[in-house]
């Protein structure tokens, strides 16, 4: 039972994740490989506030979302104005150069050896979070929050001009909108949620070190919101649980452990090549990546 | 001391400028961002350790199957993946997803065959010459030479052949170029081929050096690309003169404080010349933004 409980925080963990990067990816266009970045700074952004200035749950989350949130303006203002190719190539360097500092910056992320100890979040300064079902009722009450706050982003007069962006930039332009601001915005918007799950990883696990936010997790992150689907709520939900349950029935199969990670990965894959192939917008998506 | 590092920057910078081109051949004319060239570049290594210790043939044999099969698996990915999809004009973000699964199962597929850990293809130290104050090992000359070699005879068959032609007339303009009657398919396939080649023996250079496991393709897929961009998309020698410009300044950095901060230099300098100069050094108007 423990077991499940654990896997329904990490689904809650990867739903936020997947519906973050789904802002930026499926409402605007703009594939991104930087999201593990942004879900790493929230992550370590998170510690400093629990652990160096022992603030309660609610003072430090608010403080990892709006600290990525002003971070996300170092990548999102020089690089949307590239297009393409170009653009996922400029987030791919923020991926890399946030990574390399989280990783050798020893004296402040302690590198590679990782912070432990990361104290329980503490509910109006006195009720400790600790354990497994109050972690799963505080990331099941963010998780809603987050989805409910999407639902009605992408359903307000602001997420119908991204999609506008996204259908046709110059068009948007030529009614006056500021397309530029537009896609700022979005990235900090997106990049504040995925701050979200750093925090709730960083304290449900209570030990973070840079490798859980490399560049092989952003494109895990990108795959399970692509194969999920885009545009709407439900494709990125039906994505996190994708990648969450499907290692558990692998399970079953009762291959050696080196092979089911492995064999894992090339499911990945192949799911990402057909879906591309022949539904791009995902198993649930509404939006077709271009 | 700094001459020792300055040379060793420039030889790993003529390997980046051989699996950059390799890249190159692909983007410049089909601008397909072939992320799974990370996969097909780690591939060889391993063909060539399999067919020197489980088969036992010779060096030049064996290195000789490793391109081969290379270009075997790099041809599978075009006609499996990039055709099809070209076919019914899929954007470039659709084709750029697809090529990653193709990374990840690639890489996965290595992995469980011949596992997770780094592989040694040629155990023991190299012999080593000195020149005036500056050591530089047999392998180093060899991947001197060979790198030299690759470019002198990929230039003179860019600037005189009939395939240079057309190539150069296909990155210019791909329609133009088919409406003149050029076969744009058989061009692509003859690219690809070439492209995996170039990544095979940059990688085998690499990997007789120090070894590789089934992950070393990902960080010289970036090299090549930052190589790429800094030297200008558009231009066949723009690659090399990037890969040797980073390899020099990766040198550097760890000449001046540390190899930790290699990778950070190098983003650093691709964000730098996305904002200023994204048409890189030698600058040739680009065909799309």
């Amino acid at each position: 039972m423990d077991y499940v409980i654990h896997l329904f925080i990490l689904i809650n963990i990867y739903i936020i994740l997947t519906t973050s990067t789904n802002l930026l990816v499926g409402t605007v266009n703009m594939l991104s490989l930087g999201q593990a970045a942004f879900y790493g700074i929230g992550a370590y952004l998170s510690v400093l506030a629990l652990l160096s200035f022992n603030w309660p749950l609610f003072p430090s989350l608010l403080f990892a979302m709006v600290g990525t949130g002003l971070i996300s303006f170092l990548i999102s203002y020089p690089s949307i104005r590239l297009k393409g190719d170009y653009f996922v190539l400029a987030t791919l360097g923020f991926q890399l150069i946030v990574y390399t500092i989280l990783y050798n910056w020893v004296s402040v992320t302690r590198g590679p050896y990782g912070i432990t100890g990361i104290p329980s979040p503490k509910l109006f300064g006195s009720i400790e979070i600790a354990g497994l079902w109050p972690f799963l009722i505080l990331s099941t009450v963010l998780t809603i929050m987050v989805v409910v706050i999407f639902y009605n982003l992408i359903h307000s007069p602001f997420g119908r001009a991204l999609r506008g962006v996204r259908d046709d930039e110059l068009s948007m332009k030529a009614l006056g909108k500021n397309v530029n601001r537009l896609k700022i915005y979005t990235f900090a918007i997106s990049s504040a949620f995925i701050a979200v799950s750093g925090f709730l990883y960083a304290t449900y696990v209570s030990y973070i070190d840079p490798t859980s936010f490399n560049l092989d997790e952003s494109i895990f992150i990108l795959s399970a919101l692509i194969v999920g689907g885009l545009g709407n709520i439900r494709g990125p939900v039906i994505g996190a649980l994708f990648v969450i349950i499907l290692p558990e029935a692998l399970r079953f199969m009762g291959l050696p452990d080196n092979v089911a990670a492995n064999l894992r990965q090339i499911i990945y894959g192949l799911a990402l090549i057909l879906l591309m192939r022949y539904r791009p917008q995902g198993i649930a998506g509404t939006y077709a990546i271009k | 001391m700094i001459w020792q590092f300055i040379v060793n920057g420039i030889i790993t910078g003529m390997i980046y400028g051989v699996v950059a081109l390799g890249f190159a051949l692909v983007y410049n004319t089909t601008r397909i961002f072939h992320i799974a060239y990370a996969a097909i570049y780690m591939v060889a290594p391993y063909l060539l350790m399999f067919s020197m210790q489980s088969l036992g043939l010779p060096l030049f044999v064996s290195i000789l199957l490793a391109v081969l099969g290379t270009i075997l698996i790099g041809y599978a990915v075009d006609i499996l993946i990039y055709s099809p999809l070209a076919k019914r004009n899929s954007s470039s973000n659709v084709i750029m997803v697809s090529s990653i699964g193709a990374m990840i199962i690639i890489i996965n597929v290595v992995a469980i065959i011949f596992g997770n850990e780094t592989k040694i293809v040629n155990p023991g130290v190299s012999q080593s010459i000195t020149i005036g104050k500056i050591l530089v090992t047999y392998t180093q000359v060899f991947q001197f030479v060979t790198a030299l070699f690759l470019f002198l005879l990929f230039f003179i068959f860019l600037k005189f052949s009939r395939f240079g032609i057309i190539t150069r007339a296909y990155r210019d303009d791909e329609k133009l170029a088919s409406v003149l009657g050029t076969n744009i398919p058989a061009i692509k396939r003859l690219l690809f081929i070439l492209s995996s080649a170039f990544a095979a023996v940059g990688s085998c250079l690499i990997a007789y050096d120090v070894g590789m496991n089934p992950y070393v393709g990902m960080p010289m897929l970036l090299n090549a690309v930052v190589a790429l961009i800094i030297g200008g998309v558009g231009r066949f020698e723009a690659p090399v003169l990037g890969g040797v410009l980073i390899g020099v300044l990766q040198s550097l950095v760890v000449y001046f404080s540390s190899a930790r901060w290699q990778d950070a230099v190098t983003f650093l300098l691709l964000i730098l010349f996305l904002l200023l100069r994204p048409q890189g050094i030698l600058g040739e108007k680009m065909r799309t933004v």
